[in-house]
């Protein structure tokens, strides 16, 4: 073993679920460190995919290993991975208290002082029961497991979801101060993928159950730009490039465009404005398809970078 | 947080040269570290590290293992000249862009550079009594 | 079972890898089933003394009706008779046998653990609190006995379905009763956590079929029956319920996902 394993592999994974492939022929590596954007709409198989990384799930096809262990049903790879859902369930009168006693039996990595800072950071209340916790406080026992558990692959699904402003600050002022004190592999599900931006050094796009971009972040921001202006001109711009996503207001066009190429005509033409696309945009030029699973779209680009 | 669409390693390098230029981080002396850095931007650790590396290797930073990063002999000069090397593409070639769409001719640039520059010039005095 | 040992070869990371796996996950398991204290040991305690409670209520209402005292047979009748403190007993720990699997499943995937240490685990919580509360029965029993029947001649844990004062009886029947609650309610809830709640359903269902099969066969032969029906029958049947929601456990819960 060296290194350069990686932290999480994922090979040809599909997944149905109640009569939709809610994943379909998904395959990545995450190398050991990486904090990795899983981004993609409502119904696109992001939870699916995390908790088959979790072993929460088992593939019906494919492989998954974290650290060279199957997740599902093995005890090597019990402690390897830290996962609490978004609608993570709790037992009848299981209280903040319980959590934090019970979090070091099953990580002996567990940071109690980390989990009483989270706690002190979001102000988790100690009396209501866990099940009871409004979308936010529960979205911060969430991010309490992960980061106190120190697991060596932990995945955060919406960890900032319900969270009021500050405390979604709170949130990525522990997460970098920790990446930088104990490096450990990090998965992030999140809508929010500006906001998360600059956490990240890798993102994995899925739409539809598929996986349609693996990439470096910074090869990704330089991936698509914007054009906007007149229909006609945008038209002639963008003729024979990647177009991604189209957006029609009135007598203006608004085209995402693939780089490296995408721009170039455009950038000559004073008529038309030309930006970098955000990371927000790309995942919604990407994922823009109308319905959920149900319908892969193989006429968008679903060509998977490496 | 930073932002001008470059990827991020780049900005922070961006921003750490900067320093450099304008004598926040004189030669010889230690830049914020790694961690530092990352918190300050709410930026990974990686990609701080991942843009100090790219100062270490145009020799604008070098590392002394267990103390950190310290900015090079020579690195200002470096760092001038390279931006000098830039500073047509970054600046003039929209400044002529706009002024083109603009309507104004090369006579008229010219007089508002020189005027630019002469406004600027007692302030930069003033700041330096 | 396969290898179930974590290599030991040092990998990347250094030691943040590691640190992961708890050193027993089956230990591990069972403190996560009685981390709620109080729930688990107490609250069975609660709901059993609220049932002998119960009891002498209505003992009391009955005194109030008929004018007879402490010490008539009457009273000791009712109070032998209304057997309500075991069966509440029981009642809970199905929704405790329930909880132990339905809910503290999820979280103790969530925490990091393999289903058949969870399996293990939750089992032999099941035996531990049914021993728990035997011993506490039994105890309160003793109570009872050298208080002469709470000082009135109630012998309200001396009924004929509790050993009818034999101690030994009233542990066999109060530790069987309960592991039988604890694995039927865990065994539903591990079939709704594998299959959803129309599995769970069709497995009510079908439960339902076959006692009420068993019982037509049962009334078809109950004269013979009768005749030769020994108690230890309702012991073995008892060993075989739990073993069955043991079974059922372990296997639904080898194959549940929680996505």
């Amino acid at each position: 073993m060296t290194t350069t394993d990686p932290a999480v592999s994922v090979r040809g994974v599909g997944r149905r679920l109640g009569g939709v492939q809610a994943l379909q022929d998904v395959s990545f590596d995450l190398p050991a460190g990486a904090v990795c954007g899983l981004l993609g709409r409502n119904g696109a198989g992001k939870t699916t995919l995390m908790a088959v990384v979790a072993g929460h799930d088992r593939p019906d096809a494919g492989e998954v290993a974290v650290h060279g262990e199957r997740p599902f049903e093995n005890p090597a790879a019990a402690g390897l991975v830290s996962m609490v859902r978004d609608d993570q369930r709790y037992p009848d009168d299981f209280h903040l208290a319980h959590l934090l006693r019970v979090g070091p039996l099953f990580h002996a990595g567990w940071d109690a002082q980390l989990a009483e800072e989270v706690v002190d950071v979001f102000r988790i209340p100690a009396k209501p029961q866990l099940r009871k916790l409004s979308r936010g406080q529960s979205s911060a026992v969430g991010i309490l497991v992960g980061l106190a558990s120190r697991a060596p692959v932990t995945v955060l699904d919406e960890p900032t979801l319900g969270l009021d402003a500050p405390s979604r600050q709170a949130f990525a002022d522990l997460l970098v101060r920790d990446l930088a004190a104990r490096p450990r592999t990090v998965l992030v599900a999140t809508h929010l993928a500006d906001e998360l931006e600059g956490l990240l050094d890798r993102v994995l796009v899925l739409d539809g159950g598929r996986l349609v971009r693996d990439a470096a972040l910074e090869d990704l921001q330089g991936s698509a730009s914007v054009v906007l202006g007149p229909v006609e001109a945008v038209e002639r711009a963008t003729a024979d490039v990647g177009v991604l996503a189209s957006r029609r207001v009135g007598g203006f066009l608004e085209r995402v465009v693939e780089e490296p190429g995408g721009s170039a005509r455009a950038a000559e033409d004073p008529a038309l404005q030309v930006r970098r696309a955000g990371l927000q945009e790309l995942v919604a030029a990407l994922g823009a398809g109308p319905g959920p699973a149900a319908t892969p779209r193989p006429d968008r680009l679903t060509e998977v970078s490496r | 947080m930073l932002d001008d669409g470059s990827p991020l390693f780049q900005q922070i390098a961006r921003q750490v040269s900067d320093g450099v230029l304008v004598g926040t981080f004189p030669e010889g002396t230690q830049v914020p570290s790694t961690t530092e850095l990352a918190a300050l931007h709410r930026i990974n650790p990686a990609t701080v590290g991942k843009g100090l590396a790219l100062l270490v290797a145009e020799g604008v930073l070098h590392k002394r293992r267990g103390l950190g990063m310290f900015v090079s002999e020579g690195a200002r000069a470096r760092l001038v000249e390279r931006r000098r090397g830039e500073l047509t593409a970054t600046y003039v070639r929209p400044l002529v862009a706009e002024a083109r769409s603009l309507g104004l001719g090369a006579d008229d640039v010219v007089a508002l550079v020189a005027q630019e520059l002469r406004d600027d010039a007692p302030t930069t005095s003033e700041g330096a009594r | 079972m396969s290898a179930v040992l974590p290599s030991s070869s040092p990998r990347a990371l250094g030691p943040a890898r590691r640190s992961g796996a708890s050193p027993s996950p089956v230990l591990a398991v069972l403190r996560l089933q009685a981390v709620k204290r109080f729930e688990t040991w107490a609250t069975p305690l609660v709901v059993l003394l609220l049932g002998l409670v119960f009891t002498v209520l209505l003992v009391l209402v009955v005194w109030r009706a008929t004018g007879e005292g402490p010490g008539s047979p009457t009273l000791a009748e009712v109070g032998r008779g209304t057997q309500v403190a075991v069966p509440w007993l029981v009642g809970y720990l199905v929704y405790n046998g329930v909880q132990s699997v339905g809910t503290t499943f999820p979280l103790a995937l969530a925490l990091g653990t393999a289903r058949r240490a969870f399996a293990v685990g939750t089992l032999l919580h099941h035996a531990r609190v049914a021993a728990w509360v035997a011993v506490a029965v039994l105890a309160v029993r003793g109570v009872e006995v050298v208080t002469g029947g709470w000082w009135a001649g109630l012998h309200l844990l001396g009924g004929a379905a509790l050993g009818g004062g034999d101690p030994v009886r009233l542990v066999v029947t109060v530790l069987l009763a309960s592991l039988v609650a604890m694995s039927v309610g865990g065994a539903f809830a591990a079939v709704w956590l594998r299959g959803g709640a129309r599995a769970a359903g069709a497995a009510g269902a079908a439960l339902g079929l076959l006692v009420g099969a068993a019982a037509l066969v049962l009334v078809a032969a109950a004269p013979d029956l009768a005749g030769a029906f020994r108690v230890w029958w309702l012991a073995v049947a008892a060993v075989v319920v739990t073993a069955a929601g043991a079974a059922v456990q372990v296997v639904a819960l080898r194959g549940a996902s929680v996505r």
